[in-house]
């Protein structure tokens, strides 16, 4: 029985990690390219949710079909702020750079509450469920799977069969060495960073499919930490990395969960974010570049 | 012999400070809420530039200090409560409680995080404040997700009246106190070798340490300092002004966030900054949520940004450098 109702939520939880591997892949390749932590990283999911809700309750547009858009506004949203706050900080002390994200994540929760005001929302998008057995899996949160499954391998095809792509490569390994060789690098920040920005709020419109009425100016912040977890598990550095990260962070957190619950007395959905940021700490600390060797 | 007479003559400015803020709440009606909140913010301030101003780490989890401090002062009185006739004893033994929690807790810390630089220490920071938190929660130590309310025993210890003037006014004085000594020790840390191994540290600790720098001893120094003073001010900003305690209200960034804000505001490393840093941010923080209730944030964070890019010294950094060897540079540090 235990082991059947397991067997079922690691499944939910694998398909729930592809999508936090997704979420998190454009903290790691703003992290790996710039050595930019976005502490605001949440906010930015939380703006694609909202993109979501907005295409699906005012123009009736599908939720999945919602990512294009939410792409092209998260890169606009991560070109401007690149040019007015963090160009000019990428040189400057850590502080500045992890206070900047962050006040750009709050302005951004009020702006947006200033816009839907901050109560819980959500739609409703049936499609069908399917019925495997050991769980029963809504197709939405499938689509939403392997939605974030695509944009990992057409990001990856991106990064190596593009020149654009291979700038960016080249100035993750040398710089100064990428200058030399002609390669605009003051442009491969600016656009990596809004490369980082336009996955994770297309990322914002997949995460609404696990939330049905959980889209609120605030959700944000449990997915900023999430991320860090998952970014650590990947390497920190690794976009690519990271989406394995999500894969195993969600494993872990359903696994764990389901055994945390056998425990009398405790309440096992803390105790599940508390082994998560264990987790966090031991990777640090003993392997930094992450569970996969990493590059 | 004549450079070591004025050492700890930058102090008076930073008492004068403490005293009118004294002066003005108690002397004219109606100002002394607003004063205490001042105080808080330097206290935090004050608190916090010894580890973040003096090593340049970044602490993302700091908060996580305040909240056990307020949970030592928490667990003392409720514990104490049944035995009659302690007194002010009970909130003595509740400091020294907040104190050793506080320590506790960032030896722990400081001996797994400090080994670690930069964005990784302040994730792993991060991880810390969230997880103790969580571990609260989960393991159902202190009462859990519930928390604590101690109205009832601090009247029951105290008396009612005497707890209320504590509540209302004494710990006030107590945390102005509590942000004198702290900017005590800081220019006491900057006139010793502490002060200088960490100046070292934060320009380049990689040579401070070919230099024979013991690094690691004087950071975690700073850093358990730094949280000690974070334990006071949780115990009686929070625990005794507001006589209860729930994780997520003791563990949540946001405090963390405005301390760094008062730092960065007032200028990292300076002995002035935080006062500066935290006077700029309360008195702002206070007339913005009289005139624009709830738009506060709003307008927050974009001037946030602005003054990290425009002005990443702070007040006390671009004063200091102005007044550099003129007579009154020796009182501005």
């Amino acid at each position: 029985m235990i082991y059947e109702q397991l067997a079922g939520n690691l499944v939910q939880g694998l398909v729930l990690g592809a999508v936090y591997g997704m979420a998190t892949m454009g903290l790691s390749l703003i992290f790996g390219v710039l050595k930019v932590v976005n502490v605001g990283h949440g906010a930015f999911i939380m703006v694609g949710a909202f993109v979501t809700l907005w295409l699906f309750n005012s123009l009736g547009v599908a939720p999945i079909l919602a990512v294009p858009a939410a792409f092209a506004v998260g890169l606009a949203l991560g070109l401007f702020f690149y040019y007015i706050a963090v160009k000019r900080l990428l040189k400057g002390p850590e502080l500045a750079t992890l206070l900047a994200t962050f006040s750009i994540g709050v302005l951004l929760e009020e702006l947006i509450k200033l816009l839907f005001g901050s109560e819980f929302r959500g739609y409703n998008w049936e499609v069908g469920k399917i019925d495997l057995g050991i769980t029963v899996l809504p197709m939405s949160k499938l689509y939403a799977a392997l939605g974030s499954i695509l944009i990992a391998v057409l990001l990856y095809l991106w990064f190596n069969r593009t020149r654009a792509g291979s700038a960016i490569r080249s100035v993750v390994e040398d710089s100064e060495g990428a200058r030399v060789c002609g390669v605009n690098v003051g442009a491969a920040y600016a656009w990596s960073f809004a490369l980082g920005i336009g996955l994770t709020v297309a990322s914002g419109v997949l995460v609404t499919m696990f939330i049905p009425v959980g889209i609120n100016p605030y959700m944000g912040g449990g997915y900023t930490l999430k991320a860090f977890v998952i970014a650590v598990l990947g390497g920190l550095a690794s976009p690519y990395g990271a989406f394995f990260g999500g894969l195993v962070f969600g494993l872990l957190e359903n696994g764990s969960y389901t055994l945390f619950a056998l425990i009398p007395g405790v309440e096992p959905f803390a105790l599940t974010r508390f082994f998560s940021f264990m987790i966090l700490l031991v990777i640090l600390l003993i392997r930094p570049t992450g569970l996969l060797r990493g590059k | 012999m004549k450079r070591d007479s004025g050492k700890y003559l930058p102090l008076i400015p930073v008492f004068a400070v403490y005293l009118v803020l004294f002066l003005v709440g108690d002397n004219i009606s109606g100002m002394w809420q607003l004063m205490a909140m001042l105080l808080f913010y330097c206290a935090l301030g004050q608190a916090f530039n010894i580890f973040l101003g003096m090593t340049g780490y970044v602490d993302f989890g700091y908060v996580a200090f305040m909240g056990v401090g307020t949970y030592g002062m928490a667990v003392s009185i409720t514990g104490l409560a049944h035995y009659e006739g302690l007194g002010f004893l009970v909130i003595v033994i509740g400091f020294v409680m907040a104190v050793l929690f506080s320590t506790a807790l960032s030896l722990a810390v400081g001996a797994v995080a400090l080994r670690l630089r930069g964005a990784y220490f302040a994730i792993a920071t991060i991880g810390v404040n969230e997880g103790f938190r969580f571990l609260i929660e989960g393991a159902r130590i202190w009462n859990g997700s519930e928390g604590m309310i101690f109205m009832a025993e601090l009247n029951k210890i105290l008396g009612r009246e005497t707890a209320s003037a504590l509540a209302t006014y004494w710990v006030d004085i107590i945390v102005l106190v509590i942000a004198a000594l702290a900017a005590t020790v800081t220019l006491v840390y900057m006139r010793s070798k502490i002060g200088y191994a960490l100046t070292a540290l934060r320009e380049d600790e990689d040579a401070a340490k070919v230099m024979g720098i013991n690094v690691t001893k004087f950071k975690i120094i700073a850093f358990v300092t730094s949280a000690s003073f974070a334990g006071l001010v949780g115990a009686a900003s929070w625990a005794l002004k507001t006589p209860y305690v729930f994780p997520p209200e003791v563990f949540e960034i946001h405090y963390t966030v405005e301390a760094i804000i008062i730092v960065l505001l007032g200028g990292a490393g300076t002995l002035l900054g935080p006062l500066a840093g935290g006077l700029i941010y309360g008195l702002s923080k206070y007339y913005l949520s009289i005139f624009l209730p709830g738009f506060q944030l709003l307008i927050f964070a974009p001037i946030i940004i602005l003054i990290i890019v425009a002005f990443p010294e702070g007040v006390v950094g671009m004063i200091k450098k102005r007044f550099r060897d003129t007579a009154l540079g020796r009182y501005i540090i």
